[in-house]
């Protein structure tokens, strides 16, 4: 069995009493695994956003538990908090929600600090990640003298320095055009991949399914369908595995986005001399990764 | 630098505006009472520059007496032998003071008239910018700032204790706020009060390594009728009374700069921090404690009123320096004790500013960071 990053176990939240309780959230269930991008997407005032904040440990269930690495946050004294949201979450916000009156780096280097890691330390960790990030030239800037992608790629530095177990993005790409909404996106599926952080994901927007491993659909407080995805081992593309056609080989299931595929893969992956197959995005995979991928982790 | 430091920082020097209303009020009201505190030092100052710089170790006065200023000091003239056989005694100066007034013209100026015998070693002048450092019949020396004022040069008469003197010379650094120091003869001054065989003061030097205060208890001891003091001892007596006289004065002003500058800096640091609620939300969210928040509040509270208190300083000091060369008797003594009181209210002002806006802070939610571009 798999040991899980997050398991949120029947939670309820209500606002108020009597007959003007509001109940946010009616017993929802999540389990998350080590490395997996979970997206929930939902109608405005369907309960994501106090959702996300249960998990992130900014609010405590009515009923229920959340669990995080196999401990009880929901259960924590207000006290302990702060060190489980500094170290084990990471939060990406779709305002951003840097602090104006730092620098970038100053930005990503105070949580680090807060964490215990000495100021130049923290100032080195910070740099190291905003370089890999491709903000090395922007180090020393304001944010508002940044693009929102920059900002958000600046979230992102912030929400990893402390290497979280479980990142958190609200919104990440509402503030953002589609096509940097789509880079951030990919980044953040390759960060958790690479690293292999869990990400959660609240989000209206359609664009970013293809990122997630599951797409859950919250409603009136509650998941009402489940959408599983899985990536197409020959092209790359991400699939609902419930719609997308499918195909097992040796006892595993691969899931593909066309019939031309999944005939494809079934006639053998399309290697070439170095065993390398080439899929339809381009992307040069071995294929061991491209079975590895099929899986979804 | 710290996190807290350096958030305290960036959030104190963010908004110009903000810094300077609350950096100036803090130096505006701060040295609102450093200057009243220099003032009255000043002026405690000038008063006991007679009894500084007479060349006295030890003063005796009738007594019961312990002060030149406000009161009435009389001896029997034979006390000032009495006084010289004391062991440890080197020299005596028997003088005569009253509080007079001397006028020119229109002119009038409040004077301590110090009468001096012809062969005074002490009590006299101690520097002279123009004529004589001795007194003969007829003759007196002024402050040169009266003498200014007045018109009056060498040679001129003025009036004093009822008769008139020709000015035969203009002594410096002899003239306060309030009064000035003027000496005539001896036996002029007797002579104005009838010859009665009386003295104001005996002026004593001690011999040697005796010390003054030793010398001082001795001829308590041998001399009825006296009160004698160290020098230090007669400046403190004499400091206290301008204390006494300015207490109220100091205590009121002070108040008045403590509460404008807590009203400032607790105003501006509570805007400061209502700014940036989203960001203490923000912090909050992502792990920072709250006491590690209330120590950004506070310093921010603490750097405004540092700064404020420095800069209310340097004003403070500049003023003193810029008053000292003009022709005003007021000079503007900062001293230790100002300091640590001042810097005692900065400090009480920096807490108690900090203390709503620690409220607020601990009121942040941190769910706000995911409350969509809506002010905290």
């Amino acid at each position: 069995m798999t040991a899980l990053t997050l398991d949120v176990r029947d939670v309820t939240k209500r606002f108020g009493d009597g007959e003007t309780a509001v109940l946010a959230v009616r017993g929802v269930s999540l389990a998350v695994e080590p490395g997996q991008i979970v997206l929930i997407m939902g109608p405005s005032g369907s309960g994501k956003t106090t959702l996300l904040s249960m998990m992130g440990a900014l609010l405590k269930p009515t009923d229920g538990s959340v669990h995080l690495d196999g401990t009880a946050i929901s259960e924590l004294s207000e006290g302990r908090l702060p060190d489980i949201r500094l170290r084990q979450f990471g939060f990406i916000f779709q305002d951003f929600n840097l602090l104006s009156a730092l620098s970038v780096l100053e930005n990503v280097a105070i949580v680090a600090e807060l964490a215990g890691l000495k100021a130049r330390e923290a100032r080195d960790k910070a740099t190291a990640l905003l370089t890999d990030l491709g903000l090395g030239e922007r180090v020393d800037f304001p944010p508002e003298k940044l693009s929102g992608g920059e900002k958000q790629r600046v979230a992102i530095a912030r929400a990893l320095v402390n290497d979280p177990t479980l990142i958190l993005a609200d919104e990440p790409t509402a503030n953002l055009d589609s096509k940097i909404g789509h880079e951030i996106m990919r980044l953040l599926r390759r960060i958790a991949k690479d690293q292999g952080r869990s990400v959660v994901i609240v989000s209206h927007d359609e664009r970013i399914r293809d990122i997630a491993d599951r797409v859950l659909w919250l409603e009136d407080g509650a998941f009402k369908d489940i959408v599983t995805m899985a990536t197409d081992p020959v092209c790359g593309m991400a699939v609902e595995r419930e719609r997308a056609a499918s195909a097992e080989r040796d006892g595993e299931a691969f899931f593909f986005c066309s019939r031309g595929c999944r005939e494809e893969f079934l006639g053998g992956l399309r290697a070439d001399g170095n065993g390398n197959a080439r899929g339809l995005s381009g992307f040069i995979r071995t294929a061991t990764e491209i079975v590895r991928r099929a899986h979804g982790r | 630098m710290s996190a807290t430091l350096l958030l305290a920082r960036r959030n104190f020097g963010r908004n110009r505006v903000r810094l300077l209303a609350s950096v100036g009020g803090v130096a505006l009201a701060l040295s609102l009472t450093l200057a009243l505190d220099a003032v009255y030092a000043g002026v405690a100052s000038q008063l006991t520059t007679y009894i500084e710089r007479a060349g006295a170790d030890v003063w005796v006065a009738q007594s019961g007496v312990r002060n030149l200023h406000m009161v009435a000091s009389s001896l029997p003239a034979s006390v000032v032998d009495e006084v010289g056989a004391v062991d440890g005694v080197a020299s005596v100066t028997p003088i005569l003071e009253a509080t007079d007034t001397i006028s020119a013209g229109d002119e009038r100026a409040v004077v301590y008239v110090i009468g001096l015998p012809a062969s005074a070693e002490m009590g006299g002048p101690w520097e002279i910018a123009e004529g004589s450092a001795r007194v003969g019949p007829g003759e007196i020396i002024v402050d040169r700032g009266f003498a200014t004022q007045a018109g009056v040069t060498i040679g001129e008469t003025v009036g004093v204790l009822g008769g008139e003197a020709r000015v035969v010379g203009l002594s410096r650094g002899t003239a306060s706020l309030l009064n000035s120091v003027a000496f005539v003869s001896f036996d002029d001054f007797q002579a104005m009060r009838g010859h009665a065989p009386v003295i104001s003061y005996v002026l004593v030097r001690v011999a040697g390594v005796a010390s003054a205060e030793a010398v001082a208890a001795d001829i308590e001891r041998l001399v009825p009728g006296v009160t004698a003091q160290s020098r230090t001892d007669f400046v403190a007596q004499e400091r206290l009374i301008v204390t006494d006289m300015s207490a109220d004065v100091i205590s009121i002003m002070s108040v008045i700069g403590f509460v404008v500058a807590l009203a400032v800096v607790a105003l501006t640091v509570y805007v400061a921090t209502l700014a940036r609620r989203r960001d203490f939300g923000v912090l909050k969210a992502i792990g920072a404690r709250n006491r590690m928040l209330y120590r950004v509040v506070l310093v921010q509270a603490v750097l405004s009123v540092a700064v404020g208190f420095a800069i209310g300083l340097a004003f403070t000091g500049l003023l003193a320096f810029a008053i000292a060369r003009t022709d005003l008797n007021l000079e503007l003594a900062i001293t230790a004790a100002s300091l640590v009181k001042v810097g005692l209210f900065a400090a009480i002002i920096a807490g108690l500013a900090a203390i709503l806006p620690i409220r607020q802070v601990a009121g942040v939610d941190p769910a706000v960071v995911f409350r969509r571009g809506a002010p905290a």
